[in-house]
């Protein structure tokens, strides 16, 4: 009995956890590239969320193809964030762009609560389930792990393949050294917080087709924590280790779950919360730099 | 002699803001809550600046001393409350157990979280805050979730009167008290090898050991102290102002990010910035709610944001700045 | 450029400071009472976590005010008709604020009654204040039976308290299935949440049912899904469970997600509101909640005359219609406004009764009070705990909001067992024969 729920938790954690890595990598790249803490981070993630919602709702856009318009969005976000405030503070102390990319935060909420209220919506968008025995996993919930995991895939590649993108991780690693070569570090910085904010925000849209419901504006906080934690997990300055990081986030929140259920007197589900936080500072205790690397 | 009493000018623009907030809420009708609310915001800052404003660290797990703290009061009060000799000495009794608390967290947090710098010191320490939530809703720690409710316990132990008296203005003039030690600690700091040890830390962690500073004995110092003022805050303010404690509020991490709001509005490191800041806060945000309410979070965030962008060293950075050579110059720091 | 640059911020910041300071001390001279209105005070929560439930308050309340300004002709006291005036502002669901806009409400305002904060929590960090200037505070919000433990003398509740939420489901289930015999028990963990779960597991084993599952779930939580695979294994006939709002759209969604399917599934604080059916549509067929009140109950001015009660305030319609324009949109009001408008009634009633706006007065003339509203009946205790109001069931049937329970308020039959998610997402709707 337990062995049949954990392995079913296992499957679903993986999936959520694919998610939850794809609603990483954003803050992971905004951090590696530019070291900057987003901490408005969760706002960008139901930015996603609410575009979704309004597609599907108002001109019943499937959410998959909302996809490539809530990157551009997101993408445009960014930039503007960027040359707005973000552009001036890269010299200034650690602290102003903390709160600055807060303030970002609560801009959207207050932006979104004006416009779209404050109530909780969802949309409903069937695609039929996979019952796998010990769990059953709904279509929309497998279109949004590989989804992610696409995401993850084309990153990488390319980071790696690509002159931009070689240029992008150039920077990151030394950007005296990569300004000295030629490369344009102001239009770098630019670029990759916009495609982190783009990232974030089509998060936001795979996340909504995990957990299709209780979208409203100040959705996001819980999650800028919990990607703060994966973002560790991953090394905190790489894209793709953040997806990894998702994927452990994701099978220890829930297959935790029916280890802590055999204990008496505790909250199985709390418990399981406070395992993940308790994982994340033994890890920085240990090895820093994150689980993944090799360093 | 004179050169002593220089030293210590730079408290008398804080202490005079004080006094002035005190009077103008004992004396203008209506004053007071807002005038509590103020000083929690400048005492906040205050304790919150011994760490952040001096070292450059940023402990986004600041609330969970508070947090502690406000259980210290709170489980002093409810498991004392048999006690009937007492009277009094139970808030003496939940000052102590708070401290206690809090510093008991501050060295395990140091021990572990302080060898992390930026932004992975900043994570482990929302790792501390969220984790110990989810441990004391989870393991059923001092009624878990429920938490604790206890305005009957204070009224039996010191009766209807005192205990209004103490939950509506006591527990605020202990706030005032906490923020001016805080206050007179954050210049004794600077002042003193720990300050410009800091100083050096701040600049160039590396350079200063290499230099032989002990980096790490500072840091935990700065910790520590700005740790146990987090408690004392929390057992005055949300102990006692606030009589009852449910986790996840006082382990709201909206409140860390409020003290560092007000710490670099105001200028972090400097020992006027976490008032002015405060004051700026607080006032801001009082009559923006009785002006547009339910709007003021919109209004509010770009303020912040030009601020922060225009000066990115706070108000009072960009005031030494212009004071720099002047007479002035001794009050602000 | 630079400096004069610098010289200009600095100037302006001076301005702002100067305004501040001129602000902070020159405001001795607040508006003198006038004798010729009530004033009803409220930190409201109109942002931060409670905006959603304290909207609804904001518009209930001022629905309830426009009606006796306007169809009632005032509070009738000493032998004059006086308007209530409603005084808010927005507390951003902040205890700190709260304190502070209390304070400005009684001496700057000199408003006659302070209306609570949503949660049980900041109705607590309210009530010091209040009760050490006497002052009248009137909890809408605030669920919690322990704030009654306290000795508040000046704290009446309108809201019904939390233990009794899940009563009304309980007994109705076992009168229409007297085999339903296994129950689970998912709740969320905050003071709220783990009272309902307190009430409903009495309850359930004072009515013979047997608890065969019984966890919380952390608040903020997004995917239940551990929990619901193990609520699922343990087999149950019955779910009742739930916290806020956002929990409760979740709970639903993933249970048809994995397929579980019951006899009855109660979810309290969501499942009653629109949103909750506009979020899951068909999948929230059959599902039931909790309400204090719905549109649709039927309490009226013949009801009241048959239980000999007094009645007073707008009939539903009124009601609903006062709130739509109060906020200014075409939204159906849920319990929360309606909680909020009764309390308005109720304390028009009491400075009628009492003949005085003095707050130990009109706290001794709620004492007494009996009466029925569109809200239901209103009876509190010598602890201002609310006792005369009970709560109604209602369930989703093809659409609409059917209230099922108890019986002497339904406006429909209960629809059981409830169909299967499977069915439901082939069309299915909970519509009894």
């Amino acid at each position: 009995m337990e062995v049949e729920q954990l392995t079913g938790n296992l499957l679903q954690g993986l999936v959520l956890g694919a998610v939850y890595g794809m609603a990483t990598m954003g803050l992971s790249l905004i951090f590696g590239v530019l070291r900057i803490v987003n901490v408005g981070h969760g706002a960008f993630i139901m930015v996603g969320a609410f575009i979704t919602l309004w597609l599907f709702n108002a001109f019943g856009i499937n959410p998959l193809l909302a996809i490539p318009f809530a990157f551009m969005f997101g993408m445009g976000l960014g930039l503007i964030f960027y040359y707005a405030a973000i552009r001036k503070l890269r010299n200034a102390p650690e602290l102003a762009t903390l709160l600055v990319t807060f303030s970002f935060g609560i801009l959207l909420e207050e932006v979104v609560k004006f416009i779209f209220g404050s109530e909780f919506r969802g949309y409903n968008w069937i695609v039929g389930k996979v019952n796998l025995g010990v769990t059953v996993l709904p279509m929309s919930k497998m279109y949004a792990c590989f989804g992610s995991a696409l995401v993850a895939l084309l990153l990488y590649l390319w980071f790696n393949k690509t002159r931009a993108g070689v240029a992008m991780r150039s920077v990151v690693q030394d950007s005296e050294g990569a300004r000295v070569c030629g490369v344009n570090v102001g239009g770098v910085y630019a670029f990759s917080f916009a495609l982190g904010i783009g990232l974030t925000v089509v998060s936001g849209v795979m996340l909504t087709m995990f957990i299709p419901v209780g979208i409203n504006p100040y959705m996001g906080g819980g999650y800028t924590l919990k990607a703060f934690v994966i973002a560790v997990l991953g090394g905190l300055s790489s894209p793709y280790g953040a997806f990894f990081g998702g994927l452990i986030f994701g099978l220890i929140e829930n297959g935790s779950y029916t280890l802590f259920a055999l204990i008496p007197g505790v909250e199985p589900f709390a418990m399981t919360r406070f395992l993940s936080f308790a994982m994340l500072l033994i890890i920085l205790l240990i090895k820093p730099t994150g689980l993944l690397s090799t360093k | 002699m004179k050169k002593k009493l220089i030293k210590f000018y730079p408290l008398i623009p804080v202490f005079t803001v004080y006094i002035l907030l005190f009077f103008i809420g004992k004396n203008v009708p209506g004053m007071w809550q807002l005038v509590a609310m103020l000083l929690f915001y400048c005492a906040l800052g205050q304790a919150f600046n011994i760490f952040l404003g001096m070292t450059g660290y940023v402990d986004f797990g600041y609330v969970a001393f508070m947090g502690v703290g406000t259980y210290g009061m709170a489980l002093a009060i409810t498991r004392l409350a048999s006690i009937e000799e007492l009277g009094i000495g139970i808030i003496v009794a939940g000052f102590a157990l708070a401290l206690l608390m809090s510093t008991l967290l501050s060295l395990a947090v140091g021990a572990v979280a302080l060898r992390l710098r930026g932004a992975y010191f900043a994570i482990a320490t929302i790792g501390v805050n969220e984790g110990l939530r989810f441990l004391i809703e989870g393991a059923r720690i001092w009624n878990g979730s429920e938490g604790l409710i206890f305005v009957s316990d204070i009224n039996n132990i010191l009766g209807r009167d005192t205990a209004d008296a103490l939950m509506t203005f006591w527990a605020d003039v202990m706030v005032l008290v906490i923020a001016a030690l805080a206050a007179v600690v954050t210049l004794y700091y600077m002042r003193s090898k720990i300050g410009y040890a800091l100083t050096a830390l701040r600049e160039d962690e590396d350079a200063a050991k290499v230099m032989g500073i002990n980096v790490t004995k500072y840091k935990i110092i700065a910790f520590i102290t700005s740790s146990c003022f987090a408690g004392l805050i929390g057992a005055a303010s949300w102990a006692l102002k606030t009589p009852y404690v449910f986790p996840p509020e006082v382990f709201e991490i909206q409140y860390t990010i409020e003290a560092i709001i007000i710490v670099l509005l105001g200028g972090a490191g400097t020992l006027l910035g976490p008032v002015a800041g405060g004051l700026i806060y607080g006032i801001s945000k009082y009559y923006l709610a009785v002006y547009v309410p339910g709007f003021q979070l919109l209004i509010f965030a770009p303020i912040i944001i030009v601020i922060i962008t225009l000066f990115p060293e706070g108000i009072l950075g960009m005031l030494k700045n212009r004071f720099q050579n002047t007479g002035l110059a001794h009050f602000i720091i | 450029m630079e400096v004069a640059m610098k010289r200009k911020y600095f100037k302006t910041l001076f301005i702002i400071f100067t305004l501040f300071l001129f602000i902070v001390s020159g405001y001795a001279n607040a508006a003198a009472r006038s004798p010729d209105k009530i004033q009803i005070g409220h930190p409201a929560c109109l942002s931060g976590k409670y905006a959603k439930a304290g909207e609804q308050a904001v518009g209930g309340i001022k629905a309830c005010i426009n009606w006796v300004n306007n169809v009632y002709g005032g509070v009738k006291i000493k032998g004059g008709k006086v308007p209530l005036v409603y005084k808010f502002y927005d507390s951003e669901s902040k205890k700190e604020s709260v304190t502070s806009l209390i304070a400005r409400l009684i001496t700057v305002d000199k408003v006659n009654v302070i209306f609570s904060p949503y949660s049980s929590g900041l109705t607590l960090r309210g009530a010091p204040i209040t009760e050490s200037r006497r002052m009248l505070y009137m909890d809408h919000g605030g669920a919690n039976n322990k704030i009654f433990q306290q000795g508040f003398r000046y704290i009446v509740q309108t809201i019904g308290p939390a233990s009794r939420y899940h009563e009304g489901t309980l007994d109705m289930i076992r009168m229409i299935d007297p085999k339903a015999k296994r129950v689970a028990l998912a709740y969320e963990d905050s003071e709220f949440g783990k009272m309902v779960m307190d009430g409903a597991e009495k309850h359930s084993k004072k009515l013979g049912f047997d608890i065969v599952f019984q966890r919380t779930y952390p608040k903020g939580v997004t995917d239940l899904t551990p929990l619901l695979s193990a609520l699922k294994s343990s087999k149950p006939d019955i779910v009742l469970g739930g916290g806020h709002f956002e929990d409760g759209q979740l709970f639903n969604r993933q249970m048809a997600d994995l397929d579980i399917n019951v006899n009855a599934l109660s979810l309290i604080a969501a499942a009653t509101l629109p949103a909750f059916y506009e979020a899951l549509t068909n999948m929230a067929e059959g599902v039931m909640g909790p309400s204090h009140w719905e549109y649709g109950v039927k309490y009226s001015t013949e009801e009241a005359k048959k239980a000999g009660i007094d009645w007073i305030g707008p009939s539903q319609e009124e009601f609903v219609d006062y709130f739509k324009k109060a906020v200014g949109k075409d939204i159906v009001p849920d319990y929360h406004a309606a909680e909020a408008g009764a309390q308005v009634l109720a304390y028009v009633k009491a400075v009628e009764n009492a003949n005085s706006l003095n707050s130990d007065k009109v706290r001794k003339a709620l004492g007494k009070l009996k009466f029925m509203s569109f809200y239901g009946n209103w009876e509190i205790d010598e602890t201002g705990l609310q006792i005369g109001h009970s709560m109604v069931d209602a369930q989703w049937q093809n659409s609409k909001r059917v209230i099922v329970w108890p019986i002497e308020a339904q406006t429909g039959e209960a629809y059981y067992p409830m169909p299967t998610f499977s069915d439901k997402s082939k069309g299915k709707v909970a519509v009894p024969e």
